[in-house]
């Protein structure tokens, strides 16, 4: 809302500075889209979920027995999913009064469950992967209820062929899925008829480990074995079946390090996809490259977090990015267990405290303005400002401030994906408030 | 009906107001320099039109036994919360005008008052030096919040009620974590009573005024893009705190000793509500900046005033020896007033923020 009161050339800029850390025990974390909490999952089972304004922990979600492996948040933040090596995936519902909150479900699968994510468009929609190299498609709604595999073709001897799939995501429209095989491909699968409908074979990339999206999903991020981050431009529109098969993809990019060759934890697009953040996994540093897209994908900083070794990142991922106070920001996790918070380190504007005070480095030579010391008649002066204060004032009116996701799904045309996402719409309104539990001072 | 509006003609003509152009020099304040009020000689007229306010007297709440320091509705509206210099909290219904409870437990006189957004807790800043955090539904203080060294004067809470910054009468403000009852960060920030903090909506930023400025009372407008501050020269004045200029002033009342605070009302038509110090509460056109109504009964100085979120209702409490805290309630223009009657101004229109 204070869009006005921000510098407009300090938006596009990346976090210098860590500006504080969280002892949690948490493997990783994930911001929610409102960029008010911070969710992290811990290898003892327990997830966290801390309020940024505090940087205190606000809910325990005590559910799981085993490591928990991820964590997604609602498009409007009111349920929180966790997946964990229990087999179990847990939606929370964060409106409850109760802490640990209520459970709006648990989906019990029978192999570990590596990541779980919902549709953008209906949380009661989650795509699931498991460790043993699979993704399934979970709806929660009564009409469409069921789980379907998802398969790269229905033939029995191609099935008992097939390469294990490692990563799965649903694309920011939600229409399709993505999804990176061992032996580096990359299958999107439609996400209402469950049909494939494109494979692309990524040449040298090895196991696919991560898949990231901007620009609404027509640019796209892996992540593979081979060290490399390959960056893509996607078409706009994909055919309702397989057409050809095995197309190739050309990176518009690669980034990776050529010096130290070092591996990488994940990576992720700033929120308005201007630059790209990657975790290194260097056993010996905390190191979080940053490469600036907008400038032709130079490599523009590596941020040093000390000697904790890094193990996971992740970005505020804004739906308000381009007014968020506090945005651009990043977290991320040490093998001990530490949060780091990374920020824009604002410079202090002493000139703020004063009307028309302005510092200067050295001396100049005053100049005084033609008027300054005219003697004005006081009546003159009164009547001037009597007029001046006829303005009309709205004390009410909030500017809006464009959602950029919500306008970019609103703007997309209805069609059969949209309307089967929509239907059974979920519980996941705007403007719910988490209460507040007054923490016990013994448990500090 | 009390039609009490041309006998504000007394009420400021007895001194014109001595602007403390540049008397002073604060540094730190936001509000650094007062512009000239407009110095009319005489005072403004109530202007009536036929869409302005009819406040009438509901209610008197009598109860304390010290002079009332600040009322608050809480913001779903169900309660009304007062506080005095004889150190107890009350609770009131603003619909029945009964004493609910008392909540005791500070060991001075308290000087404001702030609700959490979702009207359970409030919090209470005292002489003692401390912040109570009060569960209003069972009456115990569950958090006490000690750090300042000097008597707190102001406090608030933010929009999500996870954080609460209060002042003190060394300077120093501090912001504190709800949940938790920790002091997160201090701000040096004045030379003088912290007179009044407030966060804007998304608590992105503090207001804060001092005496080092001769600033009594500072909000954010419901949509914090304004600031509206009172002073000792008998002025309120809303700001553009990002332009730095005053956009309004608003005057006719009386305010050069107390610490009086002023509020927006903006349930039916828009206006300015404040106390006054010849015992009066004053409203104002937002816009055009005259004086639509003039509130009279009570007994002393008018400290607090505060308006329901989305009644068109204003609660005014008083100083010793009146003690009283009075409940007006807008209902629409007289019956009887005029013939063709003017569409009802008091349809709710917008909660304030």
């Amino acid at each position: 809302m204070n869009t006005s009161a921000l510098d407009p050339f300090s938006n596009t800029s990346y976090p210098t500075a860590v500006l504080t850390s969280l002892p949690s025990g948490a493997s990783f974390v994930r911001y929610d889209p409102s960029g008010r909490y911070i969710a992290g999952g811990r290898p003892d089972g327990l997830a966290i979920i801390w309020d940024l304004d505090t940087k205190a922990a606000v809910r325990y979600l005590e559910g799981h027995v085993k490591a928990v492996t991820s964590i997604d948040w609602s498009r409007n933040s009111r349920f929180v999913l966790t997946t964990s090596k229990d087999w179990n995936i847990i939606i929370w519902d964060l409106t409850s009064d109760t802490d640990p909150p209520r459970r709006f479900t648990t989906i019990r699968f029978d192999a570990p469950v590596l990541s779980a994510s919902f549709h953008p468009r209906n949380m009661q929609i989650v795509l699931v992967l498991l460790t043993i190299g699979e993704v399934y498609l979970v709806d929660l709604r009564r009409e469409h209820r069921g789980r379907v595999e998802l398969v790269e073709s229905e033939d029995e001897e191609a099935y008992k062929q097939r390469s294990a799939l490692t990563v799965a995501r649903f694309d920011p429209s939600g229409k399709h899925i993505f999804v990176g095989t061992s032996h580096g491909s990359v299958l999107v699968f439609n996400t209402r008829t469950k049909l494939l409908v494109a494979r692309y074979k990524i040449s040298g990339a090895g196991v696919m480990r991560g898949l990231g999206f901007a620009k609404f999903g027509r640019r796209l991020i892996t992540n593979s074995s081979d060290r490399i981050l390959r960056q893509f431009n996607l078409p706009s529109q994909y055919p309702s079946q397989l057409e050809e098969d095995d197309q190739e993809l050309e990176p518009t990019y690669r980034f990776s390090d050529p010096i130290n060759k070092v591996a990488w934890h994940n990576m992720s697009y700033s929120p308005g996809g201007e630059w790209l953040a990657g975790g290194s996994a260097d056993p010996a540093t905390h190191k979080i490259y940053i490469w600036d897209i907008s400038s032709d994908g130079q490599f523009a900083i590596a941020l040093d977090g000390g000697r904790e070794p890094l193990l996971d990142v992740s970005l505020m991922s804004l739906r308000n990015y381009k007014w968020h106070p506090k945005a651009p920001a990043i977290a991320s996790t040490t093998i001990s267990g530490n949060i780091l918070l990374w920020h824009c380190p604002t410079p202090e504007r002493w000139g703020a405290f004063a009307g028309g005070f302005e510092e200067l480095d050295e001396n100049v030579e005053y100049e005084e303005h033609e008027d300054e010391f005219d003697i004005e008649d006081e009546k003159e002066l009164a009547a001037r400002k009597e007029r001046e204060e006829d303005v009309e004032v709205d004390v009410l009116g909030v500017d809006d401030v464009p959602d950029a996701l919500e306008e970019a799904l609103r703007r997309e045309a209805k069609d059969d994906d949209v309307v089967w996402a929509e239907s059974e719409p979920d519980e996941d309104r705007k403007g719910w408030k988490m209460k507040i539990v007054m923490v016990d001072d013994d448990m500090q | 009906m009390d039609d009490t509006s041309s006998e504000s003609d007394n009420s400021s003509t007895e001194e014109d107001p001595e602007i403390p152009e540049k008397a002073q020099a604060p540094v730190l304040s936001v509000q650094s320099v007062p512009p000239p009020a407009p110095s009319s000689p005489k005072p403004a007229p109530v202007v009536r039109a036929g869409n302005g306010p009819h406040y009438e007297l509901r209610h008197t709440l009598h109860g304390h036994t010290d002079s009332i320091s600040a009322v608050k509705f809480s913001p779903d509206g169900v309660l009304l919360a007062s506080t005095s210099n004889d150190t107890i909290v009350k609770i009131w219904s603003p619909a029945t005008g009964e004493l609910i409870r008392n909540l005791a437990g500070h060991t001075k006189g308290n000087s404001d008052i702030s609700w959490s957004s979702d009207s359970t807790y409030l919090a209470s800043a005292s002489d003692d030096h401390t912040i109570r955090i009060w569960d209003v539904d069972s009456g115990l203080s569950t958090r006490v919040l000690k750090g300042h060294s000097d008597s707190v004067f102001c406090v608030n809470y933010n929009t999500s009620s996870t954080l609460i910054v209060s002042g003190c009468l060394d300077g120093d403000i501090k912001l504190w974590s709800a949940a938790k009852g920790k002091c997160m960060k201090t701000l040096n920030a004045h030379l003088d009573y912290v007179t009044a903090v407030h966060f804007n909506r998304d608590a992105s930023l503090i207001v804060s005024c001092s005496l080092d400025g001769l600033i009594q009372h500072v909000q954010f407008s419901p949509n914090s893009k304004y600031i509206l501050s009172t002073s000792h020269d008998n002025s309120i004045r809303l700001w553009d705190y990002q332009t730095w200029k005053c956009l309004k002033t608003y005057t006719g009342h009386t305010n050069n000793k107390y610490s009086i605070c002023a509020c927006f009302s903006v349930t039916g038509g828009k206006w300015i509500v404040s106390g006054s110090e010849d015992n009066k509460v004053y409203l104002w056109d937002l816009q055009t900046r005259n004086i639509v109504q003039v509130l009279e009964g009570h007994e002393d100085v008018v400290l607090s005033v505060a308006t329901h979120p989305f009644q068109n209702m204003i609660a005014s409490a008083s100083c010793k020896p009146d003690l009283g805290i009075r409940l007006w309630v807008d209902r629409g223009p007289p019956a009887s007033s005029a013939g063709p009657a003017p569409p009802a101004p008091s349809a709710p229109s917008a909660a304030s923020g």
